[in-house]
């Protein structure tokens, strides 16, 4: 952890603590942490994923697992050399979760504190939608290194970013960058198709002083390999899109090495 | 430097009956514990000051045997604030960086 960060045992090895988020839901945030971590460990990182998305936890399965035995297993769950952590993986979870707001923040705060991260150079937080319980837990509990906010193209998810945007900078955590999701869509003609628009994710960046990290374009195989459990950059690392995730993935190193420390000084009563 | 986002706490110290900071700005300030606890930012603690005062509020006994208000804990919350448990046992209030330096005063030596 970062020099000048509050001490949480759990989060001791890791040196990097980043939220992956967005304001809006459906943007492609959870598949945005998943080939980015995969990402970052092509670049030779250590990496682990937490799926704070307590109401629609959805790494296990774009990760090819399910419900494991929380008596006989060992969390956090490694699968494909990241270390993951997930509400998806405890079989209650399964029934539909109707929690309010504090449990949510519990969960978080759990995932954070008593799970045993270990020796960790990213540890990724993919985030729920919104400005909420538990996003306000996760700047509480822990001093981020940053936030990547992920939008796509349209104005209609550009306003809640801005939402998320203006939210973490409120709990002074830093934005580390934006990433443009569904970006656009090359045809087997070769033309590139706009579907949702274009260059949404860099007017934000520019307009709220935040470096523009990347555009990710839209291959319908992200869809395929997510639901076959076996994100794109491992299972067709020679697409555009998974290039795509490891130039990502080089920003964003670039961006955490030169954040500043997190967390406060402790009080000396 | 305004108290902005830049702005941050290097060190913070109990002295006498107060909190001592040393700010990134290089400014130095001193707020008192009654101060803190008085202003204290929670739900509960704002809802109780948009009222008028009860001339015939009952002291309880914890808040009688607690005396004058000392923090027992204050603890960094992410990047942004401090949360203090007080020895009558109140502990929602978070101060954010902001409030800390509103309410305290700066030093003059």
């Amino acid at each position: 952890m970062q020099p000048g960060s509050a001490p949480i045992p759990a989060l001791q090895g890791v040196r990097y603590l980043v939220a992956v988020a967005s304001g809006k839901g459906g943007v492609g945030k959870s598949t945005v942490a998943a080939n980015l971590a995969l990402a970052l460990q092509m670049h030779g990182q250590r990496v682990g994923l937490m799926d704070a998305d307590i109401y629609g936890p959805s790494i296990p399965m774009m990760m090819g697992l399910g419900h494991v035995d929380p008596q006989t297993t060992a969390f956090p769950v490694e699968k494909y050399g990241l270390k993951l952590m997930s509400l998806g993986f405890l079989p209650d979870a399964g029934k539909g979760v109707l929690l309010r707001g504090p449990m949510v923040a519990k969960w978080v705060a759990t995932f954070l504190t008593q799970i045993n991260w270990g020796d960790l150079d990213y540890l990724l937080i993919d985030m729920p939608p919104g400005t909420g319980d538990a996003q306000l837990t996760l700047c509480q509990t822990a001093p981020l290194t940053g936030a990547v906010i992920v939008t796509t193209p349209q104005d209609v998810s550009l306003i809640d970013a801005v939402k998320a945007l203006n939210m973490f900078r409120q709990l002074k955590t830093p934005v580390l960058g934006v990433i443009e999701n569904m970006s656009y869509f090359v045809g087997d003609d070769g033309k590139r198709y706009e579907i949702f628009r274009h260059g949404g994710g860099l007017k934000l960046a520019a307009e709220t002083g935040v470096p523009f990290l990347g555009n990710i374009p839209i291959d319908p195989r992200v869809a395929e390999c997510g639901d076959a459990g076996e994100p794109i950059i491992r299972h067709h690392p020679e697409t555009p899109v998974a290039q795509a995730y490891l130039t990502l993935a080089g920003a964003l190193m670039h961006r955490a090495a030169k954040a500043m420390p997190g967390g406060l000084p402790e009080v000396q009563l | 430097m305004s108290a902005g986002a830049e702005l941050k706490p290097l060190s913070l110290r109990r002295e006498g009956d107060g909190l001592a900071i040393d700010w990134s700005d290089g400014v130095s300030t001193f707020v008192a514990w009654r101060t803190l606890r008085t202003n204290c930012p929670c739900a509960s603690c704002n809802e109780k000051r948009q009222k008028p005062a009860d001339p015939f509020k009952l002291v309880s006994e914890k808040e009688v045997a607690a005396g004058a208000p000392e923090p027992v804990r204050m603890s960094p919350r992410g990047r942004y604030a401090y949360q203090i448990v007080w020895n009558d046992g109140h502990d929602t209030g978070i101060f954010t960086l902001e409030q800390l330096r509103q309410l305290s005063t700066p030093r003059t030596n």
